[in-house]
């Protein structure tokens, strides 16, 4: 009874802070582009530009007049899912992300998985096995990877697999299944590389936290069989903060792909903010910026529920 | 006698946990800072066609020429000045502000003042740091001085956080409650007792933000959004080079092992304070 | 011949594995039997090695780095010091019980206090599937706690301490072992729990003739239901006496735990009572390990020896070698 209670709030707090996070996009963008120096329409649209094409431009920025007004009429908008349209080619800011999202959220969600994959196992196996020198190289390489930026590795990757061997192109993309994972494969090496380094990290040091618990002394007298005793003794009692931290990671990983994106010409959601960076096409750039911060608020959320779910110490 | 002595302490302060890690970072970072500040004002090759573009790497140019013919070694030093500065900037700025704002926060006790800050500082947190700054450069425009401001106006919010939180909990202590029975000034509470506490969480928070502000000013310039040509600066390199990527190596690889080498030396401290925290 | 005891310790020496040379000896020595259906308890001071020896009976001593160094420890016939995978799957959790040290932090966090237990029932492979349920809810009744069917769907934190405790002996005793290893299962417990805890190993003792080892603190507690005392002392088991002789116990360490001079769990602020602090592991003295303290030592205890097994009844020796002085 009370436990519903407690997972209700929790939601309507989650919710809440979705839209307080969208909000403060709102606002801020609507005062930056206020106070950035010079004025964003003549800027955008260069010198020589006709004052008539201003004029537009300024309207449709949502810039002139009484600024209260204007804001009200700007949510407005925005409430009403109107994203508005891009600046360069006037195509729906809302089509542009649903164009260009599916891919990102592709990427990370096939570099989350190989992650885990790859993490699982090593992050459990030198937690378990406790062994000095094991740990002391884990704990080095990791932290290398750590500190290495993800264009850097991409780079090291283009240049033993796209250069020296023809193995992942750097340019073009294809949508459909088996041959995107042809121009996919690279750019999820590198974010996996990445991600595994700090998940693996997590379940390490929790799982060796795991193993000197008493509950598992209890499991191996009780002689509960390896399969079980592997799942409910060792990696379920250990997983809760590298599931939240994976939500958080998840977050990050729609800057990494931001960069990855760039390097490898991938036309998901990351190179389109880059692109409208470039160009200043305001509206495309805080469309984008609302789906992030929705997105980021709601992935550590799930987080935290699933933590909660497999382990009930964990305060919700 | 008593240098030897000296010696001792020095190994034996090297041999308890973490020791190997901290030393090792210090070093690497010193050699960097080193050669940084002597490449610039000795034998400094930073101009166009001081040789063939594309030379490989040879006795004479280690590190080899660039499509421009740049010496890379020059540039790759001569970055480190850039880099880091910024990069410092980009940390202490927002530390100072965060562990100021983040100690006001932990004493106020206006529920809707919290709560609207609070939000405002969820909200930059809700976003990876480089997205924030992407996103700000669109307004300010691109260059390292944009970065610097943007790193400014939203990084202290995670430090905020951090110090708010530590001072609840500071104040909350007895010393403090004591202090304030006593009649102390408020202002002396916090400067003698509140700030410290609080200054040596973010400023070790601050250590490891080092890394990834570092990371992400060079991949905003690897973006093109942070430094722009000529300027030597590690991820504008990379950028620069990877076109060339196919017959050239050294122009992306060398930037990026300098890259690597500063982060990896800040992450091995790192990780040698924490050990040495945990005592393992 | 009378019948072969269930469990035969008999100069066990555990030590522990300090680094890659030096050793450590922490169980030096111990010798006892258990026999079936016998409930013996297990006393001594804070880190006098109880656990440890009790960890032996199930094979997790590498998990504090310890190993049997020496001696012999026989359960049912099968030498536990050379046992391997095979036979420890076939001992752990089916011929015997074991209710950890810290109970209260024994059920599985993530896991369901009905899943636990089903997990310890079908530890027979041959039990039927549907019959699980009803079994588990038996066995809760059997360590009596109310209203089963809420419990099994409750976590471990929901619970109190002392249905934790139950809870674990539940698990214990779900394969209906020969033996329960129960290290201070009322530890942390208040004094009516406790009782209840006791008279529940009683009756499981009762109901299937199982052997207990009962680890605890509080002899004077643990006597009133063991058929055996057995008293340990820096490692070494000092005196094995029959519960009812215990008042004409003949080491002077017994004695002074019976007569509640020395309180066991905060061995470090009263024990000055009696003299200083009581041995730590790796700083025990040669001779009889207890001289310090002992009010009747003489030099010749101090004599760098084994103390020897003085036999004085068939479940009755001492390690004293001055025990005839001390009625005296
Ligand atoms: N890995 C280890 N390294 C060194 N010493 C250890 C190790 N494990 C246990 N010991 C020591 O072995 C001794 C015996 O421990 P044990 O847990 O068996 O004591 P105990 O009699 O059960 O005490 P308590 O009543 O507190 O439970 C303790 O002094 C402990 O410090
Ligand atoms: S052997 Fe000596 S020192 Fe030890 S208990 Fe007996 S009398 Fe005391
Ligand atoms: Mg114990």
């Amino acid at each position: 009874m009370q436990k519903g209670n407690q997972l209700t709030r929790k939601i309507i707090g989650r919710f809440l802070r979705a839209i307080s996070v969208a909000f403060w996009v709102m606002v801020l963008s609507f005062v930056m582009i206020r106070v950035a120096p010079g004025d964003p329409a003549s800027a955008r649209l260069g010198p020589g530009a006709e004052k008539a094409a201003i004029e537009v431009l300024r309207k449709q920025l949502h810039l002139g007049g009484n600024p209260i007004t204007q804001f009200f009429s700007y949510v407005n908008e925005l409430i009403h899912g109107n994203l508005g349209v891009s600046l360069q080619d006037g195509v729906k800011v809302v089509d542009i992300i649903n164009r260009t999202l599916p891919i990102t959220i592709y990427l990370i969600l096939l570099s989350t998985l190989c992650a885990l994959i790859v993490s699982i196992p090593i992050g459990t196996y030198i937690g378990w096995s406790g062994k000095g020198s094991l740990v002391y190289g884990f704990r080095g390489l990791t932290a290398i990877f750590l500190a290495t930026p993800n264009f850097f590795i991409a780079m090291v990757g283009i240049l033993f697999f796209s250069v020296r061997h023809n193995w992942a192109p750097v340019f073009g993309y294809d949508n459909s299944f088996p041959q995107n994972l042809h121009y996919l494969w690279l750019p999820v090496a590198v974010n996996t590389i990445i991600l595994s380094s700090v998940i693996s990290r997590v379940l390490f040091s929790s799982v060796s936290e795991t193993k000197d618990e008493e509950f598992v002394e209890t499991g191996i007298i009780r002689g509960v069989g390896r399969r079980r005793f592997f799942w409910f003794y060792i990696l379920k009692p250990s997983l809760a903060p590298t599931v939240v931290l994976l939500s958080y990671m998840m977050g990050t990983m729609l800057g990494a792909t931001v960069i990855l994106e760039t390097v490898f010409s991938l036309p998901g959601i990351g190179r389109e903010l880059v692109g409208a960076v470039l160009t200043s096409d305001y509206p495309v750039v805080q469309g984008i910026l609302l789906y992030f911060g929705v997105i980021t608020v709601l992935l550590s959320f799930i987080g935290d529920l699933i933590a909660y779910l497999l382990d009930r110490r964990v305060k919700i | 006698m008593k240098l030897k002595s000296m010696s001792q302490r020095i190994r034996a302060w090297i041999a308890r946990p973490g020791g190997v890690g901290i030393v090792s970072g210090i070093f690497m970072m010193l050699t960097l800072m080193i050669l940084g500040l002597l490449v610039p004002l000795f034998g400094n090759r930073d101009d166009a066609f001081v040789g063939k573009p594309f030379a490989p790497p040879s006795f004479q140019y280690p590190f080899g020429l660039d499509q421009l013919g740049r010496d890379v070694f020059s540039r790759v030093f001569n970055a480190v000045g850039v880099d880091l500065g910024v990069a410092f900037l980009g940390v202490t700025i927002p530390l100072a502000i965060g562990t100021i704002v983040g100690i006001f926060l932990g004493l106020n006790r206006n529920k809707y003042f919290l709560s609207v800050i609070g939000s405002i500082i969820d909200g930059i947190n809700a976003f990876p740091l480089l997205i924030i700054a992407i996103a700000a450069l669109t307004y300010l425009g691109p260059g390292l001085k944009s970065v610097v401001i943007i790193l400014s106006l939203t990084n202290w919010a995670r430090y905020a956080r951090i110090s708010r939180t530590k001072a609840v909990v500071v104040t909350q202590q007895n010393y403090i409650e004591a202090a304030k029975t006593l009649g102390y000034p408020k202002w002396r509470i916090v400067l003698k007792h509140i700030a410290p506490n609080v200054s040596s969480e973010t400023i070790a928070y601050a250590l490891s933000d080092f890394i990834l502000v570092i990371t992400v000013v060079a991949g905003l310039s690897f973006l093109g959004l942070a430094a722009r040509p000529p300027a030597a600066e590690w991820g504008s390199m990379i950028a620069d080079g990877r076109n060339f990527i196919g017959n050239a190596w050294w122009i992306v690889i060398f930037p990026g092992i300098a890259l690597c080498w500063a982060a990896v030396s800040l992450s091995f401290i790192v990780e040698g304070l924490s050990r040495r925290d945990r005592g393992v | 011949m009378s019948e072969q005891p269930l469990v035969i310790i008999d100069e066990l020496k555990i030590d522990v594995r300090l680094t890659r040379a030096k050793r450590l000896p922490i169980v030096d020595t111990a010798t006892f039997d258990v026999k079936r259906g016998e409930i013996i308890g297990l006393i001594g001071e804070s880190g006098s090695g109880k656990t440890m020896l009790c960890r032996s009976l199930v094979g997790t001593l590498h998990r504090r780095g310890a190993y049997i160094a020496s001696g012999k420890l026989v359960f049912d016939g099968i030498d536990l010091v050379a046992a391997k995978g095979a036979q420890w799957s076939e001992i752990r959790g089916k011929q015997i019980g074991y209710v950890p040290q810290s109970a209260l932090a024994g059920p599985n966090p993530v896991m369901l206090i009905g899943a636990q237990i089903e997990e310890a029932i079908l530890q027979d492979k041959n039990f039927p599937k549907s019959k699980v349920k009803e079994r588990a809810i038996e066995l809760l009744n059997i360590v009596q706690i109310r209203r089963p069917e809420v419990v099994m769907h409750q976590y471990q934190h929901e619970l109190s301490g002392g249905m934790k405790q139950r809870v674990m002996i539940a698990c214990a005793i779900a394969q209906q072992p020969q033996l329960i290893v129960a290290d201070e299962p009322t530890t942390g417990l208040d004094v009516t729990v406790q009782a209840e805890i006791m008279r529940l190993l009683l009756s499981i003792r009762a109901e299937f003739n199982t052997s207990i080892i009962l680890v605890s603190h509080d002899l004077p507690l643990v006597n009133q239901i063991c058929d055996d005392i057995v008293v340990m002392h820096a490692g070494t088991t000092v005196e094995k006496i029959p519960s009812k002789d215990i008042t004409h116990a003949k080491h002077p360490y017994t004695r002074a735990l019976y007569d509640s001079r020395i309180d066991l769990v905060e061995p470090k602020g009263k024990l000055t009572t009696i003299n200083g602090q009581p041995p730590t592991v790796g700083s025990w003295p040669a001779g009889c390990r207890f001289s310090e303290w002992c009010n009747f030592v003489r030099d010749e205890c101090r004599v760098p020896q084994t103390m020897p097994i003085i036999p004085l009844g068939p479940d009755h020796y001492t390690t004293c070698i001055r025990y005839t002085e001390l009625d005296k």
